[in-house]
């Protein structure tokens, strides 16, 4: 082997040089971010003429950041609890049950992951605004309306993590308390809940990121005062660079990134991918 | 009660048992499917209607049945020139991610190193998840005209300024970057099951590295490469925050163009038009590099 792999010579260190050269390319954008969050220079600018944190105080006293960041968490989890609470049953159908139509199902629950965001998004406000001028029940621009949105982002991905978490559990254990006597009922909450927990945990934190981080479906949902973090960001970006709007996207990375580290305690994040 | 009855009950009880059963997975799934259809099918049926309407400055739109939008998207210079900035760049993007995904799979599944593997993967991983914008803003400040780049360029190789951000050139950078971890987690999947004994033979047998790569583990690797194209393909297509951020007011892509449209033109039928021409082309890229993989799979034998 090792002959062969010194014939390759000069080959050999293109290959890794290309290799670290795309790992780079990924890494470094977010690693600037985060760098230049911490730069004292007001307006962007290199050299770093020394280094503070007073951008993050800066960006909370922003109310537009603040707002948004809240509002994004409270959709986010409003978001992830609604879309468990559908997709644990769901996901229960699919991978216990052989029944006519389950892979429509399937495919109809994980289509949301599939549609261009952009165009599901166009198409949820038209729909919204169409109800609002039908029953007077307004939908856009409303956090409720923002939150159903966003529950579709959740589901696929609880959907997965279930589906996945229950084909690992022997359904024998169910069997085993069903034919005791328990109710079907009681089964559930008893013994496969219990199972399962890890998948609902991981599924709750991957919607609730899939929610925090999303831009393209929200963009038309939002109204004037409820606006997103991710549409307060890049409608500042579009105008302004500076240290304020990095020291926001560090604080975004940082929450994705802490749900993230609990999520892989669940599920291995290098063997769910 | 006779033998007869019990029997005859119990029979009836299983029957219904099994009915139940038979309904079980339908009621498990049904509010999911309901919420999705609502939510997702119904509006996305409604918008394709609205498509065929007419556009009213005064009304917002007039029910017609009429096929302008869409003969206007294809006849306006404008917006076919959209529509092929849109793929090309998608096409750049993809061959690029294809090329970095590759060698970035390949080097992930045949490290020796446990540990290097899992910290790649996860390197590889978070990005994902991080939110377009947020990584987008990196972009801008390495390609602004105060940014990074130009300030090694100047004060370390002391060239002259380059205008680097708001060109295509900037726009495919940042694709590429935010797209590649996509790319390269597909192919990981599929790298996973490529016995490592299949190159050693061919290596064995005299082949060198270069030739084993092409011979042996590309073909092998084709449902991957297949899979992380179309999903890079779809994606870029798709973008929104990466075209607006680093191509400027000028660069015109399909998916701020329907935002535009929708929001602040305010025609809904022609951006529904415009949404469903995106929606259409994606479909048909994707059922047709499927059915034209699907015949070479056969004809070289693998899938």
């Amino acid at each position: 082997m090792t002959t062969v792999a010194r014939k390759l010579g000069s080959l050999r260190w293109l290959y890794l040089g290309l290799v670290w050269a795309v790992i780079l390319f990924v890494l470094v954008p977010l690693a600037t971010t985060i760098w230049v969050a911490f730069f004292s220079n007001k307006i962007l600018s290199f050299p770093p003429e020394g280094y503070t944190a007073s951008w993050f105080e800066q960006a909370w006293t922003l109310e537009a950041f603040r707002n948004g960041f809240l509002l994004s968490f409270e959709v986010a989890v409003g978001a992830s609890i609604l879309a468990v609470c559908l997709g644990v049953p769901a996901a229960l159908a699919i991978a216990r049950y052989q029944f006519q139509g389950r892979e429509l199902i399937n495919t109809v629950l994980m289509s949301p992951l599939m549609i261009p965001a952009i165009v599901a998004g166009t198409a949820i406000y038209l729909f919204y605004v169409e109800v609002q001028l039908e029953s007077d029940v307004q939908f856009a621009a409303t956090t409720y309306g923002l939150t159903l949105a966003h529950t579709l982002i959740a589901i696929p991905w609880v959907l997965r993590l279930l589906v996945a978490s229950l084909a690992g559990i022997d359904s024998s254990i169910e069997e085993a308390s069903l034919s005791l006597g328990a109710s079907r009922l009681t089964t559930f909450f008893r013994i496969t809940v219990p199972l399962i927990r890890p998948g609902i945990t991981a599924g709750v934190l991957f919607g609730f990121i899939a929610s925090f981080g999303d831009l393209e479906k929200s963009l038309l949902l939002v109204g004037p005062g409820r606006i997103t973090l991710p549409i307060v960001m890049i409608n500042y970006l579009e105008y302004r660079t500076d240290p304020t709007i990095m020291a926001v996207a560090t604080i975004q990375v940082l929450v994705i990134a802490i749900a993230l580290i609990v999520s892989d305690r669940y599920v291995r994040l290098g063997r769910t991918f | 009660m006779t033998a007869v009855d019990t029997v005859r009950s119990q029979l009836a009880a299983i029957a219904v048992g099994k009915r139940r059963r038979w309904l079980a997975p339908y009621a498990l799934s049904g509010p999911a499917v309901v919420f999705v259809s609502l939510f997702l099918m119904l509006p996305l049926l409604m918008m394709l209607r609205l498509s065929f309407y007419r556009y009213d400055a005064a009304q917002m739109y007039i029910e017609a049945f009429t096929l302008d939008n869409y003969v206007r998207f294809i006849k306006d210079d404008f917006y076919r020139q959209v529509l092929w900035t849109t793929l090309w760049i998608s096409a750049v993007t993809t061959l690029l991610c294809l090329i970095g995904g590759v060698a970035v799979a390949y080097f992930m599944a045949r490290t020796k190193s446990p540990l290097l593997k899992r910290y790649l993967i996860i390197a590889i991983v978070l990005p994902l998840f991080m939110g377009n914008v947020a990584r987008t803003a990196g972009w801008i400040i390495i390609l602004d005209d105060k940014g990074l780049l130009n300030f090694l360029l100047q004060n370390v190789y002391e060239g002259s300024a380059l205008r680097l951000l708001y060109t295509s050139g900037a726009v495919i950078a940042g694709l590429t970057s935010v797209l590649l971890p996509f790319m390269i987690v597909t192919l990981n999947s599929v790298m996973h099951n490529i016995d490592v004994s299949l190159e050693e033979a061919s290596l064995n047998l005299g082949a060198s590295h270069l030739t084993t790569f092409r011979r042996v583990v590309l073909p092998l690797l084709k449902p991957g490469i297949f899979a992380g194209c179309i999903l890079c393909f779809i994606l870029s297509m798709n973008a929104y925050a990466t075209p607006i951020l680093l191509g400027g007011p000028k660069f015109n892509m399909m998916a701020p163009m329907i935002y535009q449209q929708i929001s602040a033109a305010m025609n809904w039928p022609f951006g529904s038009a415009l949404a469903f021409v995106l929606i259409s082309l994606t479909a048909l890229l994707t059922v047709v590099s499927a059915v034209m993989f699907d015949r070479t799979a056969k004809r070289t034998g693998i899938a």
